[in-house]
């Protein structure tokens, strides 16, 4: 077996045997299982129950304004005239007092849930306006007139005549906020997680001095770039299983619902965006979990670790936050330049890759920026990689230092 | 079919830690290079390894410079102990091994060998960070040699051990030399070297001050030690020509001589004077060698 795939399976082994990477696992495969029966939990804790028939008690007249209303609604449950007594199991009783504004009762066993509460309102406040109409005595020219909206324009200099952009905001497809979000939160998740794992690994083996046995075995750089890559790979077993139990949640219970709860539809952008996102999660995660290994390699002592990843966290940090904060507002002149600069371009492409405004070369580009960041990023650690493993200085500054000398 | 250090010289700055070194190990010698602390053997190691890079000079192992594509046939030993401390012992031991072209198989079975050879087999499934140090020592002994390679290279080997220890260790190093193993070790204990060596080089402030054969050294060096030892008083040997130097503690008398050319009118001089229990030329001891050349006493 040649020594890259020894160090590689060494590592990809002992870390994804390790406890914490089986806990963090579980942990978020429960929450996809727990996100996936959302609306069968909240259900759960609604102890409000649907009403299949409505008897509703008022005179003839009003009867059937209210039954044609509730008609004209679509309504789900049966309208029916009030037989006296309490409401029926699965059913309610609506009475009327003619005053004005009309007053209206709903008695029933159990609570209703919201949307039929809302259906019910609704349909009463228009059986109310109708009344007043009629009490009016309105021409109907009069009545159409009332159900008219105003004609409003707005002329707003900062605009330039630009109507297009303000689209962004308004066209934003629920699915495609999902896949960002998910991108997004799903790789600084992994990057804060993983950056201290690689660069604990590799300075363990620094401050422990083992390192010394290993590279006289095999190359530094081969041995750099063999943990890298276990440690990527790590992180890609654990995306993969997340994937695996969000395909089986949607295999094992009915998303029907949800989707047509939330609403969620793809547009023409989603394979585009879907595609960009997972090509920026990758390289994001390789070119943070590189430059984690690079730092880690510099510190002699384990008690310097956290300030050595310090701007891996920084620069993730603002990043997702570039990214998640202007959603709504993605065209502005921060994003377009925070997504050029190597740091922040996998968080912020993928926000500029949901508008339809930004073109396949700026997408292409972005990616071009970070092959070369990584490349570079790999060739820097390669050639100072061999170097800082035997120095037992203190400090990056000092590592730094010396290995420009050298 | 050996090693070669030519006119090898590192500089860290201005420091100058080894300066042109000139060296043939034998294949299949023990070879031991002495020195004080600072006096550059680890340096030296570090550059055979290619851990280091020479400033000047070349280092050839059986005609080739050293590269990766000989590692496998590579042991070492380094200085600076130490190994993965979350590591069980096999774990550690397997991966450093097969970093080496070991088969799993292989190391499961020479690993056991190792342990009971050390007197040691109930460390096997211990954490490394659980262990003593001078156990944690012996596994890093075990990872640098468990491959059987050609050259053995080990940093102050007996450094930190118990006496038991030392000698497990030595008996098992001297085990592996007569089995084929070139073998090359540091050290500032110079009755290791007398004891051990047939090869030595001697390092002071990083040049070389004598390397070679331990028998050629010696007899090349000249001088002899002469140790006398009676009753009748023997003083006047002090003026006899090619003496360097008289010590007298009680009866015991000893002599440096210039040449053993110098032994023989001495001791037809003291016959003379009647009985003597003991008249004796020693070989010079590497502590006389090393007080010439440098002029001052070892350590
Ligand atoms: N990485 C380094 N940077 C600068 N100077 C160094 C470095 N390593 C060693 N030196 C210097 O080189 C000289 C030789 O050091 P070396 O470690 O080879 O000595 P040694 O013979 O192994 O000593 P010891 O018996 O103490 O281990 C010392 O003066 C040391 O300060
Ligand atoms: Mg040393």
């Amino acid at each position: 077996m040649n020594k890259f795939m020894t160090t590689f399976l060494q590592t990809y082994v002992s870390k994804v045997r390790a406890k914490s990477f089986i806990i963090s696992t579980l942990i978020i495969i429960l929450l996809i299982f727990l996100a996936a029966n959302i609306d069968r939990i909240i259900e759960l804790f609604d102890s409000s129950e649907e009403v299949t028939t409505l008897q509703v008690d008022a005179e003839e007249a009003q009867y059937g304004a209210i039954e044609s209303m509730f008609a004209s609604m679509d309504a789900e449950f049966e309208i029916e005239p009030y037989e006296g007594g309490d409401a029926p199991a699965g059913g309610a009783v609506l009475s009327l007092e003619e005053t004005d504004p009309m007053a209206f009762t709903i008695s029933a066993e159990n609570d209703l849930p919201d949307e039929q509460k809302t259906e019910i309102e609704t349909a009463l406040a228009e059986v109310q306006r109708m009344n007043t109409i009629q009490a009016l005595n309105l021409t109907p020219e009069e009545t159409a007139s009332l159900g008219e909206s105003p004609d409003i324009t707005y002329d707003i200099a900062a605009d330039d005549g630009e109507a297009e952009d303000e689209g962004s905001a308004a066209d934003m497809n629920p699915l495609n906020s999902i896949i960002f979000y998910v991108t997004v939160i799903i790789m600084f998740f992994i990057i804060i997680n993983y950056a201290s794992q690689i660069g604990t690994e590799i300075a363990m083996e620094k401050t422990s001095r083992v390192i010394e046995m290993i590279v006289s075995s095999v190359p530094p750089v081969t041995h750099l770039l063999a943990k890298i890559s276990a440690m990527i790979s790590v992180s890609l077993t654990q995306l993969i299983v997340f994937v695996l139990a969000v395909i089986a949640a949607i295999q094992m219970f009915d998303f029907n619902n949800l989707i047509s709860e939330f609403g969620l539809e793809s547009n023409d952008r989603t394979v585009t965006l879907a595609v960009y996102s997972l090509i920026y999660l990758i390289l994001g995660l390789v070119l943070y979990l590189s430059i984690s290994a690079l730092l880690g390699s510099f510190i002699s002592r384990m008690e310097d670790l956290q300030q050595a990843l310090l701007p891996v966290t920084m620069f993730s940090l603002i990043g997702f936050y570039i990214a998640i904060f202007n959603i709504w507002t993605s065209e502005n002149m921060l994003v377009i330049i925070s997504s050029y600069i190597p740091p922040f371009t996998p968080f912020v492409m993928p926000l500029r890759a949901m508008h339809e405004t930004t073109g396949q070369v700026e997408l292409l580009l972005g990616i071009a920026i970070l092959i070369v960041t990584i490349a570079a990023v790999i060739w820097l650690a390669a050639s100072i990689y061999r170097n800082s493993v035997l120095s037992t200085d203190k400090g990056i500054l000092k590592n730094l230092k010396r290995i420009r000398r050298e | 079919m050996s090693l070669e250090l030519n006119q090898l010289t590192k500089k860290f700055n201005e420091n100058t830690a080894v300066d042109d070194i000139n060296l043939t190990v034998p294949t299949g010698s023990m070879y031991g290079f002495l020195g004080g602390n600072g006096a550059g053997k680890t340096t030296t190691f570090r550059m055979i390894l290619g851990l280091l890079k020479q400033t000047e000079g070349t280092i050839t192992y059986n005609g080739k410079p050293i590269d990766y594509s000989v590692t496998n046939r590579i042991g070492y030993l380094p200085e600076e102990r130490g190994l993965h401390p979350k590591l069980k012992v096999e774990e550690q031991i397997r991966y450093l091994a097969q970093l080496k072209g070991m088969s799993k198989k292989d190391i499961d079975v020479k690993l056991d060998e190792w342990l009971e050879r050390f007197e040691v087999p109930e460390n096997r499934d211990k954490r490394i960070e659980k262990l003593s140090k001078g156990n944690q020592q012996k596994i890093q002994l075990i990872a640098s040699i468990i491959h059987e390679p050609d050259l053995i290279i080990l940093d102050e080997p007996f450094s930190g051990l118990d006496p038991v220890n030392v000698e497990i260790l030595k008996k098992s190093v001297k085990e592996l030399n007569s089995s084929g193993a070139t073998i090359i070790f540091s050290t500032h204990r110079m009755e290791h070297v007398e004891e051990m060596c047939e090869e030595l080089c001697i390092l002071n402030h990083g040049s070389q001050v004598v390397s070679g054969n331990i028998d050629q050294i010696k007899s090349d060096f000249g001088q002899k030690e002469i140790i006398i030892e009676g009753d009748h008083d023997i003083s006047f040997l002090e003026e006899m020509p090619g003496v360097l130097d008289m010590k007298q503690v009680r009866k015991k008398t000893t002599l440096k001589i210039s040449d053993e050319q110098y032994a023989e009118p001495i001791f037809k001089e003291i016959i003379k004077l009647g009985y003597f229990k003991r008249f004796q030329v020693n070989e010079p001891s590497l502590n006389d060698i090393f007080i010439s050349k440098v002029g001052r006493k070892y350590e």
